[in-house]
C-alpha cells in the first residue's frame, strides 16, 4: 500500500484533524528530508522575502509548523521557512478522511495532482522523455543570487530609485 | 486496503471538484492577473461543467494556470531554449545583468513572480531575447553588444519582464488545451493517485510547444509588442532609467532577419508609437556612471 500509515493514536488523529479542519498551523515533531536541489530557507513563507541559506539536498529538517504549503523548520538550530516543493514526498493530510478512524495520508504530489495539472511530478515525467534539455543550466539560472546590499549599491551609486 | 483506496479516491475526488474552482493557491475573484493567478484567453466567464474522460465526474474546467504551474512551464521553455543556445559562464556580465534586471523587474507591476525573476546571458551573436513564463529571461551576448548603453539594456529587460507581467506566453497555451490538461489532472488523479499521470506529461510537452513557438519560433502578436513597448517605458521611468533607451536601440535595430528581428520585429509604426510615448522623456540622473560600468562589462 503506498504510502498510507495510520497514526498511533486516535486521540491524535482527531486532533490533527480538527486543526486542520479550522486551518491552524500544526505543530508536530516530524522530521522531513530535502529532496529537491537548489531550495532555500526563507524568513517568511513566502518566496518574496530573501532567502537565509541554502536548503541542501540531504537535509534533514525539523518541522515546527505549517502554514499552508509552507514548512517552519529547525535545521542546525536554526529556525526558517521551506516550502513544501523541497520535501515532494512529505506527507500531507486528505479532507474528507477525518470522521473516524485513523487519519490517512496521501503524498503531497498525489493531492497536487489532483488540484493542480502541472507539477514537479509532471516536469520529473517531462525530463524523463526528453533527456536532451539542458534543465542543468535552469537550476543554475535560478541559483544564481544577487546580495540585497549589493543591489542596493548598484541603483543607488547609478542615480536609480529604490 | 480495497476500502481505503476508495474512500482515498472518493477524498480525491472530492478535492478535484472543490479545487475545480478556486485553486489551492488562492481564490476569489481578486486573484488573477497582476496578483495571482494567470487568466486564460477567455477565462473569465465560468465554464460548462465538463465531464472527464473516466466519464464519472464533471469537473470546472475554468481555473486558470497557477503561478507554480506557470513557473514549471517556463523552466521547461527555458531548458528547451538553453538546448539550443548555451548559457555563459561569464559571473561578472551574469551579475552585472541580473542587477539591471533585477533593478527593472522590482518595478513592474509584478515584481514577485512565484520563484521571483532570474537573468541569463546567452552565449551567442544572434541578437535576441526571450521572456520564459515565470521569470526567467535570457539574453543573448549579441543583444548586449547591440546596446549602447545601461539604460538601452535596462530597456530590452523592461520589454521582457513586461510579456511575464502580461503573461504574454502562458497565453500562448490555448484555452482548449487547457480544459484538456485539468480533465486529464482530474480523471487520471481520481483514477491512479500516484506517480506521473502520462497523458499530463504529453499536454505539458505540448504545452511548452504552444509557448516555445510564440517566444521564439514565431513572435508575439503585434498588441503583445505594443503593451508590453508601453509598460516597458513605465517601469524604465519608475526605475530611473531613461525611458527613450527603448525607441533609440529600436531605431538601430533596422529590420528584417531572424533572431528578434523575427520576434520582436521593430517595426516604423511600432517605433513610432515607442518614440511618441517617451517624447518628454529626460535623460536620468547619473547617465554617465551606468554608461561606464556598461563599457566596463567584457561582452
Amino acid at each position: 500500500m503506498r504510502s498510507i500509515r495510520g497514526w498511533r493514536t486516535g486521540l491524535g488523529a482527531a486532533a490533527l484533524a480538527a486543526a486542520l479542519l479550522l486551518g491552524v498551523g500544526l505543530v508536530w515533531a516530524q522530521t522531513l528530508k530535502v529532496s529537491q536541489s537548489n531550495q532555500q530557507f526563507y524568513p517568511e513563507p513566502n518566496f518574496a522575502s530573501n532567502p537565509v541559506g541554502p536548503a541542501p539536498v540531504g537535509a534533514h529538517v525539523k518541522v515546527l509548523e505549517t502554514k499552508g504549503d509552507w514548512y517552519r523548520v529547525e535545521y542546525q538550530g536554526k529556525k526558517a521557512w521551506l516550502h513544501r516543493q523541497a520535501v515532494p514526498e512529505s506527507p500531507v493530510f486528505v479532507p474528507g478522511q477525518v470522521g473516524g478512524g485513523p487519519v490517512k495520508q496521501v503524498k503531497s504530489d498525489e493531492v497536487a495532482l489532483a488540484g493542480k495539472g502541472f507539477t514537479a511530478e509532471v516536469e520529473s515525467g517531462y525530463r524523463q522523455k526528453n533527456p536532451g534539455l539542458n534543465y542543468a543550466q535552469v537550476d543554475q539560472i535560478e541559483a544564481f543570487r544577487v546580495d540585497p546590499g549589493r543591489l542596493q549599491s548598484f541603483i543607488k551609486e547609478g542615480g536609480l530609485n529604490p | 486496503m480495497r476500502r481505503i483506496q476508495g474512500a482515498t479516491i472518493a477524498a480525491l475526488a472530492g478535492l478535484i471538484l472543490a479545487w475545480g474552482c478556486a485553486g489551492p493557491e488562492g481564490s476569489g475573484p481578486s486573484l488573477s492577473g497582476l496578483t495571482g493567478l494567470v487568466p486564460l484567453p477567455g477565462a473569465a466567464q465560468p465554464a460548462a461543467a465538463i465531464v472527464t474522460k473516466a466519464g464519472a465526474k464533471a469537473v470546472d474546467a475554468s481555473r486558470p494556470i497557477t503561478p507554480s504551474e506557470e513557473y514549471y512551464i517556463g523552466r521547461a521553455v527555458c531548458a528547451r531554449i538553453l538546448a539550443k543556445y548555451p548559457l555563459s559562464q561569464d559571473q561578472a556580465l551574469t551579475l552585472y545583468v541580473n542587477e539591471v534586471g533585477r533593478t527593472v523587474a522590482r518595478k513592474s507591476n509584478r515584481p514577485d513572480p512565484y520563484r521571483g525573476y532570474h537573468f541569463g546571458v546567452l552565449e551567442t551573436s544572434e541578437p535576441n531575447a526571450f521572456a520564459c513564463p515565470g521569470g526567467i529571461i535570457l539574453v543573448t551576448k549579441g543583444l548586449v553588444r547591440k546596446c549602447a548603453d545601461e539604460d538601452e539594456l535596462a530597456a530590452v529587460l523592461a520589454h521582457e519582464v513586461a510579456h511575464i507581467v502580461n503573461q504574454d506566453g502562458i497565453n500562448s497555451i490555448s484555452r482548449a488545451r487547457w480544459s484538456e490538461v485539468l480533465t486529464t489532472a482530474g480523471a487520471e488523479a481520481a483514477r491512479q493517485y500516484g506517480g506521473v499521470a502520462g497523458n499530463l506529461v504529453t499536454l505539458f510537452e505540448s504545452s511548452i510547444d504552444d509557448v516555445f513557438k510564440t517566444i521564439v519560433v514565431n513572435g508575439y502578436s503585434r498588441g503583445a509588442e505594443e503593451a508590453a513597448d508601453r509598460e516597458a517605458i513605465s517601469i524604465l521611468t519608475r526605475a530611473g532609467y531613461n525611458p527613450a533607451a527603448l525607441a533609440s536601440l529600436l531605431g538601430r535595430m533596422g529590420s528584417g532577419g531572424g533572431g528578434i528581428m523575427r520576434t520582436h520585429p521593430p517595426t516604423a509604426d511600432r517605433l513610432a508609437k515607442v518614440k511618441s510615448q517617451s517624447a518628454a522623456a529626460q535623460p536620468g540622473k547619473m547617465e554617465e556612471v551606468r554608461t561606464k560600468r556598461f563599457k566596463e562589462q567584457k561582452i
